[in-house]
C-alpha cells in the first residue's frame, strides 16, 4: 500500500506548489491522480520516487517511508517501482529489447549495469514480457522507429522489468490515439489485477479516469480536495476539482490583455 | 522581452524597417574598408582570370612529375596517420571532459567551469601558434605535429561534445534513474548511446579537418606532407607541389566520402 501523508514542496521562495497532501493507493487497484493544469499531478509522482525532492511530509511504501530512505536504499526502492511518461523516454537509438532490460539497472552491480551484461535469464525474461505487451516482432527494432504506442508499451515492459511493487505514471495517454490508449490502459488495468501492482496513475481525460480507475485523488491548485472511489465521483466534484481559483482567474485574464 | 505592436502591418514594417538598416550599414562597412586598403573590386576581378591562367600553366603536374609519387605518397600516409590518431585521442579524452563539463552531467559546478575554461583556452589558440610553441621543447617532429592538432582538436571536441549532451533530453535520464540507475549507469546506458552518433560526425568531421591542418602544421615541424610541399615549392618544382596540393584534396574528398558512408552506417 502507497500512504502519502501531509507531503508539501515549494519551489524557490513562495511557489507553494503542494500543500498537505495526503491519500493512499491500494495494490491491485487502479488510482487515477485528476485536475487542472498545473494543480501539482507531475510533482506529486515525481515526489513518490524522490526525483523531485519534497519539503516535508510522509511517503510510505509498505511502511517504509521513501524520504528516510539513504542513496543506496533510495536506488533500491526506485528499482521496485516502474514509472511511465508523456513522452515514453525511451533511449531512442537502442533496440526495444535492450531499454526494456534498463528495467534491471537498479538490481546491477555498477559495472555490470554500465557495460550491459545481463545474465540469460534476464534477456529471455526481458523478451517474454515484449511479448506479453504485444511486441514480440519489435524486439530488435531501434526504438525510435517505433509508433508511439508502441514506444509506451516497452515503456511499460521496462517497468515490469523492474518487478515493480508500483507504477507512476504521468499522463502515458497524452499523446495517443484512442485505439492506443485503450490497448496502453487495458493492459495497465490487468496488471493491477493480475499481479496486485498498485498502479498510480496521472490523468487529463476524466471519461477514461472513469472508465479505468478504481480511486480517484482529486487536486486543485496544489491541495487534495477529493478522495474516494470512482462511484462517487458526480458533477459536484468535477466542479470542486476543476475550478479556477479566484487568483488563478485573475492570472489568466492578466496573461490575455 | 515582449514587443507591442499595435498591427501586423506595423510589425512587418518595423521588421522591414530593421533589415533595410542592417543591410545600409553593412554596405557603409564594405565601402569604409575599400577606401581605407584602396581596395578595388572591379579591377582586382579582372585580375582573377589572368592569375588562374598562370596558376594552371605553372602547378599543374605534368610525366615528369609522377617520379615524385613515391616520397609523396609516403608523406601523405603519415600525415593521414598523425591526423586520424590525434582525433582519435583528444576525442577519447574528450568525451570524459564533456561528461564532466556538461551542466546536466557534471558532478559538480566547479569542475563543469574548470572543463569550459580549459576546452576554450585550448580552442582559442591557432594550431599554427599551438605548433610554433611546441617546437621549443619537441623540436621539428611528427609528434610536434600530433600535439599540436591534439590539443586544438581536444578543446574543439570537448566543447562540441559538451553541447552534444546538453542538448539531450533530460527527461531521458529521469527515466534511468526512476529505474534506480547510478550516475556511472546513466551516462554509460543513456547519455553515451544518445549522443553516439553525433559525437561520430563531429570526430570525422575533425579528422577531415585535421587533415588539412597537418598540412599547414608540416610546413612549421618540418615534417609530413606540409614539409614535402614547402620543399618543393622553395625549390621551384612547381609541378610538384601542385601535385600535392591536389592529392591532398583528393584525400579529403575521399575522407569526406567515406564519412558519409560510415556515418550512414551507424545511424
Ligand atoms: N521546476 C519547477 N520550478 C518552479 N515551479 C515549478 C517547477 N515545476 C513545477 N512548478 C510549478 O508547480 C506547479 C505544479 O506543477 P505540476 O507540473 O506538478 O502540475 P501538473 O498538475 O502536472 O500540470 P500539468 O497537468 O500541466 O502537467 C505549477 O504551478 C508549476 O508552475
Ligand atoms: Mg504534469
Amino acid at each position: 500500500m502507497l500512504k502519502v501523508n501531509q507531503l508539501d514542496k515549494t519551489y524557490g521562495q513562495d511557489k507553494h506548489s503542494l500543500k498537505s497532501v495526503s491519500f493512499t493507493a491500494q495494490p491491485g487497484e487502479v488510482t487515477a491522480i485528476i485536475g487542472p493544469s498545473g494543480a501539482g499531478k507531475t510533482t506529486i509522482l515525481r515526489s513518490v520516487n524522490q526525483l523531485i525532492r519534497d519539503d516535508g511530509g510522509q511517503i510510505l511504501l509498505d511502511d517504509q517511508d521513501i524520504r528516510q530512505a539513504n542513496k543506496a536504499e533510495l536506488r533500491k526502492i526506485r528499482h521496485h517501482i516502474g514509472m511511465i511518461f508523456q513522452n515514453y523516454n525511451l533511449i531512442s537509438p537502442l533496440t526495444a529489447l535492450e531499454n526494456v532490460l534498463h528495467g534491471r539497472l537498479g538490481a546491477k552491480s555498477t559495472l555490470a549495469g554500465m557495460f550491459g551484461l545481463y545474465s540469460t535469464a534476464e534477456k529471455t525474461e526481458a523478451l517474454a514480457l515484449l511479448t506479453e505487451v504485444g511486441l514480440k516482432d519489435y524486439a530488435y527494432q531501434r526504438c525510435d522507429q517505433l509508433s508511439g504506442g508502441q514506444q509506451q508499451r516497452v515503456g511499460i515492459a521496462r517497468a515490469l522489468m523492474q518487478h515493480p511493487k508500483m507504477i507512476l505514471c504521468d499522463e502515458p495517454i497524452a499523446s495517443l490515439d484512442p485505439k492506443s490508449t485503450k490497448i496502453v490502459m487495458d493492459i495497465l488495468r490487468q496488471l493491477a489485477r493480475e499481479k496486485q501492482l498498485i498502479i498510480l496513475i496521472n490523468l487529463h481525460q476524466i471519461d477514461i479516469a472513469m472508465d479505468y480507475a478504481d480511486h480517484i485523488v482529486g487536486i486543485n491548485d496544489g491541495a487534495i480536495v477529493f478522495e474516494g472511489p470512482t462511484e462517487q465521483v458526480n458533477e459536484a466534484v468535477l466542479q470542486k476539482i476543476y475550478r479556477q481559483s479566484a487568483d488563478a482567474k485573475v492570472k489568466v485574464a492578466a496573461n490575455e490583455s | 522581452m515582449k514587443a507591442k505592436y499595435s498591427s501586423p502591418q506595423q510589425f512587418f514594417r518595423q521588421r522591414r524597417m530593421r533589415l533595410t538598416v542592417v543591410l545600409v550599414i553593412l554596405l557603409l562597412i564594405y565601402f569604409g574598408s575599400v577606401l581605407l586598403v584602396n581596395f578595388n573590386t572591379f579591377s582586382s576581378l579582372a585580375q582573377i582570370p589572368a592569375g588562374l591562367v598562370w596558376l594552371f600553366k605553372t602547378f599543374i603536374p605534368n610525366q615528369h612529375t609522377t617520379t615524385y609519387l613515391g616520397p609523396i605518397f609516403y608523406q601523405l600516409w603519415r600525415t593521414l596517420i598523425v591526423s586520424i590518431s590525434s582525433t582519435i585521442c583528444a576525442a577519447l579524452l574528450s568525451l570524459i571532459f564533456a561528461v564532466l563539463g556538461a551542466k546536466t552531467t557534471s558532478p559538480n559546478r566547479v569542475l563543469q567551469l574548470t572543463v569550459r575554461f580549459g576546452a576554450s583556452l585550448l580552442r582559442n589558440i591557432p594550431v599554427v601558434a599551438w605548433a610554433m610553441i611546441l617546437l621549443f621543447s619537441f623540436k621539428q617532429s611528427d609528434f610536434t605535429g600530433f600535439l599540436a592538432l591534439f590539443f586544438m582538436t581536444l578543446g574543439y571536441l570537448t566543447r562540441a561534445f559538451t553541447e552534444t549532451i546538453e542538448d539531450l533530453d533530460t527527461e531521458k535520464l529521469h527515466a534511468l534513474q526512476a529505474v534506480g540507475a547510478n550516475y556511472f549507469q546513466c551516462v554509460f546506458c543513456g547519455v553515451l548511446p544518445e549522443a553516439a552518433s553525433t559525437m561520430t560526425s563531429w570526430v570525422l568531421y575533425m579528422i577531415e579537418n585535421n587533415i588539412r591542418d597537418a598540412t599547414l602544421v608540416g610546413i612549421l615541424t618540418g615534417t609530413g606532407i606540409g614539409f614535402l610541399f614547402n620543399q618543393y615549392f622553395k625549390s621551384i618544382r612547381y609541378d610538384a607541389a601542385g601535385l600535392i596540393v591536389l592529392l591532398i584534396a583528393a584525400l579529403v574528398i575521399v575522407l569526406e566520402l567515406t564519412s558519409t558512408q560510415i556515418r550512414r552506417a551507424i545511424a
